[in-house]
């Protein structure tokens, strides 16, 4: 499994394209993330709209992603979450934490 | 595969009269009950005066948009099985059909022995719904339950409840709640396995190596490799009656008691490595109790009052 990832100017995209609530899909996301993190990129943008369902590993691993970046001053953003995504990310107050990008950058 | 002494009961709606000939001795020869309509005025009539097993239905009927032609029907009818018929056999024109309600696709020409099989498969499956839905207007209690071992189950990507799929069906859990509860069960699925049984520390999922591994990842593909802890086992209980669905969820683990979740103030820290689970699960159901160190989690929800027989079939 593989998710998409595009870089426009300083910003890297990383587009989630199943649900984040296994291991395969967690290693997806930490490969796709570290392509962009070696490039340089620390801001970094994930677009949540394909997945209907994150559990805690997948939140986990979104987690590891804005601790790596906060510690060398980046930062990690979501697009607009809905449905059941946006609930459990306001459940666990992680929508206080994780900036929401609404550009039309990807 | 027999959809029993029944034979499915069809809607056609077809504006092309040769086309509607062809579909109707095709149901004839095969004995099907069906009822033929040119547009979508005359369809939306018949499904006013009677039922269907399946409406099959040209994606241009009366003129009018794909997608219109499906969302009408699904208006009135939202659990219809509708075949949509079309002239373009296109990715982006199934993708839109199935996007606006279709159960399944037919293109033109029409192979027919296909479409033998894909109705009977769903006048089977829908029977089968109903069956179950007849099965628990009046069913008290049922129980069930799983056994996994830790290798068996790291394997798996999510784990199946049937018993929980029965009750949404019946109307005593909304869907919304049993999908809370489908990912609750794996939350403490998860926790036994692996804070359990493969008794791996989640402060591990700090320590990141120079190649962005965590040593949780390490440790838990070393432990799954290693006969003391893979032949370990999950047991997964449901148990519903007396209007509630109680699940265990039980490990042969040490158990845990997760200390890292709750700061000083009682509330959840969001940046902790671990905790967010119990927080799902506890947001999941009406209570959840930890025994044996946790190595048994309970989880209770109470259920709705059942349909009314009325309500049933929809």
């Amino acid at each position: 499994m593989e998710f998409p990832t595009k870089v426009i100017g300083d910003k890297a995209y990383i587009r989630i394209t199943s649900d984040l609530d296994t291991e395969t899909a967690g290693e997806a996301l930490r490969s796709a993330f570290n392509e962009c993190y070696e490039q340089g990129k620390r801001t970094i943008i994930l677009d949540l709209s394909g997945a209907q369902i994150i559990n805690s590993y997948g939140i986990g691993k979104v987690l590891m992603c804005y601790k790596r970046l906060k510690a060398e001053n980046g930062v990690l953003m979501v697009k607009p979450l809905d449905g059941f995504v946006k609930e459990t990310f306001e459940l666990l107050m992680l929508d206080k934490l994780l900036p929401i990008d609404d550009s039309n950058g990807q | 595969m027999s959809v029993g002494a029944n034979p499915p009961c069809i809607l056609l709606a077809d504006g092309n009269e040769q086309s509607r000939e062809m579909f109707g001795t095709f149901f004839a020869g095969r004995g099907w009950a069906y009822d033929v309509v040119p547009d979508s005025s005359a369809m939306a009539g018949a499904l006013e005066r009677g039922t269907y097993d399946i409406i099959i239905a040209d994606v241009e009927l009366s003129g009018h948009d794909s997608a219109r032609v499906l969302r009408d029907i699904l208006e009135k009818h939202p659990s219809q099985a509708i075949i949509a018929v079309s002239p373009n056999a296109t990715y982006e024109d199934a993708l839109k059909m199935f996007r606006s309600g279709a159960t399944d696709l037919l293109a033109r020409p029409v192979d027919f022995s296909w479409l033998e099989r894909v109705v009977q498969q769903i006048v089977f499956s829908r029977r089968n719904d109903e069956r179950e839905r007849a099965t628990y207007r009046f069913i008290k209690s049922e129980c069930a339950e799983m056994c996994f071992s830790c290798a068996d189950l790291a394997q798996l990507s999510s784990i199946s409840l049937p018993l929980v799929g029965r009750l949404a069906q019946s109307g005593m859990l909304s869907h919304t709640d049993a999908l809370k509860i489908r990912l609750a069960v794996q939350e403490a699925v998860l926790n036994g396995l692996e804070h359990g049984n493969l008794e791996l520390d989640s402060q591990w999922k700090e320590e990141i190596g120079a190649d962005g591994s965590d040593r949780f990842s390490s440790v838990r593909n070393q432990r799954l490799a290693d006969p003391k802890y893979a032949e370990r086992h999950v047991y997964v209980n449901l148990a519903f009656g007396d209007g509630c669905l109680e699940i265990a969820v039980r490990d042969e683990g040490k158990g845990f008691l997760n200390a890292h979740a709750v700061q000083s103030n009682g509330k959840l820290d969001s940046l902790a490595c671990s905790g967010r689970g119990l927080a799902l699960m506890s947001s999941a159901v009406d209570e959840v109790r930890f025994d044996k160190n946790g190595s048994v989690v309970t989880m209770i929800k109470r259920l709705h009052e059942r349909k009314s027989t009325e309500d049933y079939g929809s």
